[in-house]
């Protein structure tokens, strides 16, 4: 059983802590996402499971077995790097056949699994070529045949996407997708790309500060962000916040009163103030001005982006400043007064100190 | 673009160009004079008659000069290869083996560098003498190492550097020790350096004077630069003979700097430039 | 509490160790121990081939140099040397680095050419600008009298201040074209979109130069200075193949003047004390060169 487990991993050089008490096990054919800005300890936890990185506390087990002290060769793993790495001074074939050579398996056998997973990735005609004289995508292909080859229990991969370009990057995560479909191997795959997390990931894990934020499903972590980081760093654009505090009759406000709601449905406990957070597509756009009423607020529209089938539109409800998404037919423009709708069930509220969500 | 006139600035070319050959010309067309054109009055300047008597008495009268510069490309030669293999892994290690206070060690052997040669040179002197390496292509290939050795891993080091780190890390990962992703990844992969680094060291070592005056006291034994300066003459300096051998030392240093011209250049101004 | 090194980075750190030993051992035998014994050998008597026992001194070497004037003539010397050439070689590699950066045809060439002097052997460098110098059959002097410039010949190495003159030639002449290497890369490593944004901003030519070029530049100058300042300090061949130090010391540096108390009086001893204070003057410069390239960064 090929089940990764991070108990409590954690590493640090001196006295900075770059990765503190990671814990997960990552299930048997899972593709599981490590997601976070950069610096947020991702690729320090994906090099630790290679074993590139030491591990300063906690353990790691592959399939049961513990592989701290293990050599990176031997763990059973392979790694697909965000700018190949692949050997410049050897040929395609060479490069996917080197980790086998190493293993002194027999040419033959060689031979035939090179060839093998060339022909799954559509390189068969490029095996003599040198990396230099492949496209991006190609090497990228080669890259990730180098690991196939290896038949690893894990796969790893760092950002091995982002040095494409924008219309070669869809095309290879599409064929990623394809591929764990066909292999059905225990993945963990590092990016900072939400949308690579979200339309890959099993489960995605969204780190900040070395720290696990999330653990969870994309939907899950769509819908239900752990904490204020989470909710604002998934969904593009980003999240609207807006701190309200609690009014005389039980009700909330923001600072000048303009954006007013006379209940939650989320259990805010004894709090006076929490952050309210929207997210732009849950903002309902309404024409023109219908007056204020429980959820239905009056707003100026001080900027509209017009992104093709979205527009995005600047509102301004008094001092309050929210983003909403609408769509890209006849939407409102700047100079406009519209009204908007809140919808209760899409709401959500941040305590100011921990930053967690309240549910 | 607009032409501008540029006569100034091809005179300003001209005037750098010969000025920077004038001595070498002089010297290669004093070496093809016979011995009363180079001390006629009036002044010979083109070679009249122009000869190769020099050239052939120095292979016939004075082999030493030959020896001097055979001499000069063996401890050249060693001192690059010994300076490039111990250099390539020390750089390798501080740039890429997560040394601890690699930082210090490599000011520590910037500091180093700029002890001057003759400081070195009572206690290089008796110690050479107690070894019995004095007058040995050993004992000066390994003082010339030890010169330009810190050049040599600052070099190299810098290089290193700039190879993505991924390469060496896919090799881990396939298996490699790191003494065999150094031979077979990193190595292949930094020839370029290897060899601008080379390059400066060879010629580094060929113009070194002052340890081989000292550390060579055997005529027999001495190298090009100080074997011509110290070649006794009866009255005065020989000057035919002088500037012949002079032009057969410096040869094989001005084929390597035109062939490898961008190279050494290259590595000359690396870091610092930037 | 700090917790076990992991195997794997033990490996590395081992693996690291053996990769720098070999460096480390040739440069502690070669550079750090000699100059640790020449300062011990400056405070004691002992004799060249180790016949007689060392005997501490004490301060005994260094008292007689503070009151030994070929001493402080050599020190003189070598500051005046290093004083006159770096200025020069400065402006000329300046000169040299802004027109090696306009576009001319060989191009390839020219370059070549003013690299030939820093690559060949100081030494023989200095023999041929000696043969040019010679009073009676040098190239100088044949085409000054020939020309009618001068009646009589120029003594050329032969007169104090000439002999200064002619060293400090030869020394601009060898080493501007390295200075002029390190400006030009720096040259060439200003971005061009410096330059439009200047002309944009409606500046002349001049004040490129001075706006942009110039407090660009001044890392590469810095570094340059202070390498050739360096280089400058411990001169030894020129002065030894040009003059032997003549006329009488005028051109008697300081590595120049140990060498010979060293190995032509054999006063071994008193010799590392001179050795050992050259090298505090240099170790003073190079800490400035390590401490500029600290502030670099």
């Amino acid at each position: 059983m090929t089940e990764v487990k991070l108990d409590r991993i954690g590493k640090s050089y001196g006295s900075v802590e770059a990765v503190q008490q990671f814990d997960l096990t990552i299930r048997e054919g899972e593709f599981l996402v490590l997601l976070g800005p950069s610096g947020c300890g991702k690729s320090t936890t994906l090099r630790m499971i290679a074993g590139l990185e030491s591990i300063t506390k906690g353990d790691l087990l592959i399939g049961g077995a513990r592989m701290n002290d293990v050599d990176p060769k031997d763990r059973g793993v392979a790694m697909v790097f965000q700018n190949y790495a692949l050997y410049p001074h050897k040929t395609v074939f060479d490069n996917m056949a080197m980790a086998l050579k190493l293993q002194k398996v027999p040419a033959a056998e060689i031979a035939q699994r090179v060839g093998h997973t060339a022909e799954l990735l559509g390189l068969t005609d490029y095996l003599q070529r040198k990396p230099a004289a492949l496209s991006g995508g190609q090497r990228q292909r080669v890259a990730i045949g180098r690991a196939i080859v290896r038949t690893p229990k894990v796969f790893l991969f760092d950002e091995p996407l982002s040095n494409l370009d924008a219309k070669l990057r869809v095309k290879m995560r599409m064929e990623l997708q394809e591929l764990h479909g066909r292999l059905n191997a225990t993945s963990v795959y590092v990016t900072h790309d939400q949308v690579e997390a979200m339309t890959l990931a099993d489960r995605i894990v969204i780190m900040n500060g070395g720290v696990v934020a999330q653990v969870g499903t994309p939907r899950e972590v769509y819908d239900h962000p752990a904490d204020e980081f989470v909710a604002g760093f998934i969904g593009s654009p980003a999240m609207n916040f807006v701190d309200l505090s609690r009014d005389d009759t039980g009700g909330w406000r923001s600072d000048c009163g303009s954006l007013a709601l006379p209940s939650l449905p989320m259990d805010t406990g004894p709090r006076r103030r929490i952050r309210l957070g929207v997210r732009p597509e849950h903002i309902e756009v309404l024409p023109g001005a219908t007056g204020a009423d429980g959820m239905t607020y009056t707003a100026n529209v001080l900027l509209d982006e017009l992104l093709g089938a979205d527009a995005l539109l600047s509102l301004g409800i008094g001092d309050v400043r929210l983003l909403a998404r609408v769509g890209g037919v006849d939407h409102p423009v700047r100079g406009d007064t519209v009204t908007i709708r809140l919808n209760p069930a899409q709401l959500h509220a941040f305590d100011l100190e921990t930053t967690e969500a309240l549910r | 673009m607009k032409k501008r006139p540029r006569f100034g600035l091809y005179a300003l070319v001209i005037l750098s160009v010969v000025i920077s050959f004038l001595p070498i010309v002089w010297l290669v067309l004093t070496s093809l004079k016979t011995t009363e054109g180079i001390y006629a009055w009036p002044p010979q300047y083109l070679p009249d008659p122009f000869t190769l008597k020099n050239y052939i008495n120095i292979f016939t009268n004075s082999p030493e000069l030959l020896l001097y510069v055979l001499n000069s490309f063996i401890v050249a030669l060693g001192c690059t290869v010994v300076a490039l293999s111990f250099g390539g892994m020390a750089g390798y290690a501080l740039s890429r083996l997560g040394m601890r206070r690699a930082g210090v060690l490599m000011v520590f052997i910037l500091a180093v560098s700029m002890f001057p040669p003759v400081s070195l040179l009572p206690s290089l002197f008796q110690t050479f003498l107690k070894l019995g390496l004095l007058n040995t292509y050993a004992g000066l290939i390994i003082a010339h190492t030890g010169l330009f050795l810190p050049f040599t891993v600052w070099m190299l080091a810098s290089y290193f550097a700039t190879l993505p780190p991924e390469i060496e890390e896919a090799a881990r990962m396939d298996g490699m020790g790191f003494f065999r992703i150094f031979w077979s990844i990193v190595i292949p992969l930094s020839w370029p350096g290897f060899v601008a680094t080379g390059l400066i060291v060879f010629i580094f070592s060929w113009n070194e004077f002052p340890l081989a005056l000292v550390l060579m006291t055997q005529n027999a034994m001495r190298t090009a630069p100080v074997g011509i300066s110290l070649y006794p003459g009866e009255y005065a300096f020989p000057w035919e003979t002088i500037s012949t051998a002079t032009v057969i030392a410096i040869v094989p240093v001005l084929i390597i700097t035109a062939i490898f011209q961008k190279q050494i250049v290259g590595g000359l101004t690396a870091g610092t430039g930037k | 509490m700090t917790s076990m090194i992991s195997p794997l980075d033990r490996r590395r750190h081992l693996t690291g160790m053996a990769f720098i030993t070999p460096t480390m051992l040739v440069i502690i035998a070669i550079l750090v121990y000699p100059i640790l014994q020449s300062i011990v050998l400056s405070f004691g008597q002992s004799s060249i081939d180790g016949s007689e026992p060392y005997q501490f001194v004490g301060l005994k070497h260094y008292a007689a140099l503070a009151g030994n004037d070929r001493f402080w003539n050599a020190l003189w010397v070598t500051l005046l040397f290093t004083g006159l050439s770096i200025p020069l070689e400065l402006a000329m590699g300046i000169g040299l680095a802004v027109l090696m950066n306009e576009h001319f045809r060989f191009k390839g060439i020219a370059r070549l050419a003013v690299l030939f002097p820093w690559a060949l052997p100081t030494a023989l460098n200095t023999l041929m600008w000696r043969w040019m110098y010679n009073t009676d059959y040098g190239l100088f002097n044949a085409a000054a009298l020939q020309s009618g410039l001068v009646d009589r010949p120029i003594n050329w190495l032969g007169d104090e201040t000439l002999a200064m003159m002619s060293m400090v030639i030869v020394a601009v002449w060898k080493t501007s074209s390295f200075m002029a290497l390190i400006i030009l890369a720096g040259l060439q490593s200003i971005p061009r979109e410096l330059y439009e944004a200047g002309r944009m901003d409606g500046m002349t030519r001049w004040q490129e130069f001075r706006e942009i070029t110039l407090p660009l530049l001044k890392g590469p100058i810095l570094v340059a200075l202070i390498v050739r300042s360096m280089d400058a300090l411990r001169t030894f061949e020129l002065p030894f193949n040009l003059t032997d130090g003549g006329p009488v010391t005028a051109t008697e540096s300081l590595s120049l003047y140990a060498y010979k108390v060293i190995f032509d009086f054999i006063e071994f001893n008193y010799g590392a004390a001179i050795v050992v204070v050259q090298f505090l003057v240099i170790f003073a410069m190079s800490l400035l060169y390590i401490l500029t390239l600290r502030n670099k960064d």
